[in-house]
């Protein structure tokens, strides 16, 4: 499922510069300058992650406000992904519950 | 992890309307300003509006928000003001602000002398069942994906809320390409402007008064909405519920400001349902409780992105003034009275309430209320100006050539047009944020309506459309008569021609689509239309009729239109089919690959 806008009468959006993203490990097409949340939306995902008690979590207010759209990047959880930009080869995974803390000692 | 520790005279916590014109006014008078700002880019939330902004002519007004945006953000790169964008202002400690550099995975540590809060609002969510469901968002997050990132995340919609952020995201998803289904108020009238409302409802998008949504259906993803009548105390109707069949229910009920930071700094807060909430307390110079502490646009009071912006002005250059000692008073004083003409009409009474509870005293009236009655002479071509609200705008005036249009003196005022001034030359309608202004000039046999149009595709001269009256009921069909593509502002004048009388009536059209034509012959899409029509030109034999249409020549040799054509054929004519004659049917009787046809021998 493509959701593209292809012709717009007032903006024009480039069809140009994509990067691979990696949802559980699908490959996806995403736009270079675009966010995580958006590059998901446009390849048809609307599942964001899991909430402790399991109800599927999407997205809420894209701005970066509502922390819904908390995702799993390159392991490291509670990553937003309305404020996100992708990263080509970026590993994305939908987050249950809180996530699992991740901790690297300060060098 | 990395960290830095930077100083600013003064720091700015967000790069939206408010906080780039505080941070601009600031550093045109010296001050050594830093911008951080959460975006992929500052703006703020006018990278997503694509409509034209009401207010002053000379005060952004009939510029489309992302437009402003760039007018901003250029102003801030030539004053060499510094913005980290990616960047979350995390929280105020007493020795320093501490900010979250996304992109670099940095903390920054800030010194700074003045603050000014510009951090804006967040949408509010609404209980219902199945709430969280994916599909259920903010009508904002459907603005971003759509207008900043072009992408659209359904294909028919339901808009809860008919406030002006309602209205406008349900046009832009029109735009886009979408479908809105319909949008639901709970209250007994449209919140928002007219202008936007008639919008919506001249494309046929039903605005439902009085109703609510009850439940989002679906597991894992919308695939419908139950939506209800309300009582007039807001409790659902049992027996008036219903399900829609959408995949995608945008709330748009409302917008509460984003305190968190303010409270970190210890600034009073008031509660005042009015502003949206619980907002810091301040004064007409945008200074709250503490002495070097300023906020400006929706955390200071849910309002428009102008009125953000005249309040970015005034505190910067209060912020300027304490800092530099130099005397800013008159051009606060500009910006002062420039927010008082937006607050002025009827749509600013919540505002001046809730700003008369901190102590803020805002003037309102003095400005023209009566509407123009007069259509103007008819057989002239001449602008028809819809636009019966008070709201604060007037790029009409502004623009007309031949100083037609005026406000009365203020811009609040109902727009009147002098028609022996009036030349006819539609750059009101371009212009118009409200898309409230259409041509109108009657003939002899038919009449014209010129259409502002932003849409796509554009039709073109000689093209068929339907059209469509105020209601969005449609009315008959019209023949476009000529194009005025506005390439600079988007807007586009169609005008089209219909049958005399229609003029009043018709304000909006549409393109037939493929899905509402009737075919009769598959192979050739020949449709009912087509058949109907070539009878009606004279065709009146299935032989003649074959030949201009084509109907019964494709590779089924008429075996699925044949009945249903001379069935047409018989009820027009006034015959049985019996007298109709059958077309000839010819060799071959189903599609043969050539060799089939060839002899042995011939090559």
């Amino acid at each position: 499922m493509e959701r593209r806008i292809k012709n717009h009468p007032i903006l024009d959006f480039e069809e140009k510069g994509y990067v691979t993203i990696y949802f559980e490990g699908i490959p996806i097409k995403a736009k270079e300058n675009e966010t995580i949340a958006s590059a998901l939306i446009a390849n048809g995902f609307d599942i964001f992650g899991f909430t402790e008690k399991g109800r599927p979590r999407g997205f809420f207010c894209a701005i970066g406000k509502c922390s819904s759209c908390l995702v799993v990047v390159d392991g490291v959880p509670n990553v937003r992904a309305c404020m996100t930009k992708v990263r080509d080869g970026m590993k994305v995974e939908r987050q249950v519950g809180r996530g699992k803390p991740t901790w690297t000692e300060p060098e | 992890m990395d960290r830095a520790r930077v100083k600013a005279q003064l720091l700015v916590v967000g790069g939206g309307p408010a906080g780039l014109t505080g941070a601009i006014a600031a550093a045109e008078n010296g001050v050594d300003v830093l911008v951080v700002d959460e975006g992929l880019e500052p703006g703020g939330q006018l990278v997503k509006q694509t409509h034209k902004f009401f207010g002053h002519q000379g005060f952004y007004a009939s510029k489309r928000g992302f437009e402003i945006a760039k007018i901003l953000k250029d102003k801030v790169k030539n004053l060499g003001i510094k913005v980290m964008s990616q960047t979350t202002l995390v929280g105020f400690y007493d020795d320093c602000a501490v900010a979250y550099d996304r992109e670099n995975n940095r903390t920054i540590e800030i010194d700074y002398d003045y603050v000014l809060l510009a951090t804006g609002a967040s949408e509010r969510f609404l209980i219902f069942k199945n709430n969280m469901l994916p599909g259920v968002y903010g009508a904002g997050a459907v603005q971003t994906l759509m207008n900043q990132y072009g992408v659209l995340p359904g294909e028919d919609f339901l808009i809860v809320g008919a406030g002006n952020i309602g209205l406008i995201v349900a046009y832009q998803i029109m735009q886009a390409g979408g479908n809105v289904r319909a949008i639901v108020e709970i209250s007994d009238k449209v919140g928002g402007y007219e202008v936007h409302a008639n919008k919506v409802k001249r494309m046929g998008i039903p605005i439902l008064l009085r109703h609510t949504i009850v439940e989002a259906i679906g597991k894992g993803r919308v695939k419908g909405a139950v939506i209800a009548r309300v009582d007039e105390n807001y409790r659902i109707i049992e027996e008036t519920k219903r399900e829609i069949v959408v995949d995608t229910i945008c709330l748009a009920v409302g917008l509460q400001p984003s305190v968190e930071l303010a409270n970190q700094l210890k600034v009073e807060l008031v509660y005042i349902p009015e502003l949206g909430g619980y907002i810091p307390r301040r004064d007409e110079n945008m200074r709250t409780s503490a002495s070097n502490v300023f906020v400006a646009g929706d955390l200071a009071a849910i309002e428009e992105a102008t009125s953000a912006m005249a309040e970015g002005y005034i505190a910067g250059y209060a912020i300027a003034q304490d800092i530099t000692g130099k005397d800013l008073s008159k051009e606060m004083e500009r910006y002062r009275e420039e927010l008082n003409d937006l607050r002025r009409g009827p749509f600013g009474e919540k505002i001046r309430k809730g700003l008369r509870k901190m102590g803020i005293d805002v003037p309102s009236g003095g400005y023209r209320e009566e509407n123009q009655k007069d259509f103007g002479p008819v057989g002239k071509l001449r602008a028809v100006i819809e636009c019966y609200q008070n709201i604060p705008c007037n790029p009409c005036e502004a623009v007309c050539p031949t100083n037609a249009i005026d406000t009365g003196g203020n811009i609040n005022g109902i727009p009147h047009i002098n028609y022996e001034k009036c030349v006819g030359c539609a750059m009101c309608v371009m212009k118009c944020p409200g898309l409230a202004i259409f041509m109108v000039q009657e003939f002899d046999e038919y009449s014209v309506v010129g259409i502002p149009y932003e849409f796509e595709p554009l039709p073109e001269k000689g093209q068929k459309v339907i059209l469509m009256d105020r209601g969005g009921k449609e009315v008959g069909e019209g023949v476009v008569h000529r194009v005025m593509v506005n390439k600079k502002d988007k807007t586009h004048v169609v005008f089209v021609a219909m049958e005399r009388g229609l003029e009043r009536t018709v304000r909006h059209f549409r393109l037939p689509t493929r899905e509402e034509e009737k075919i009769v012959c598959r192979c050739e899409e020949v449709t009912r239309e087509d058949v109907e029509k070539a009878i009606d030109m004279g065709f009146t034999d299935f032989e003649e009729l074959r030949r201009y249409l084509r109907i019964g020549m494709g590779p089924c040799g008429g075996r699925t239109c044949r009945l249903l054509a001379a069935g047409i054929l018989a009820r027009k004519l006034g015959k049985s089919i019996e007298e109709i004659s059958p077309m000839t049917l010819r060799p071959p009787s189903i599609p043969l690959p050539f060799s089939a046809i060839l002899r042995g021998d011939e090559k």
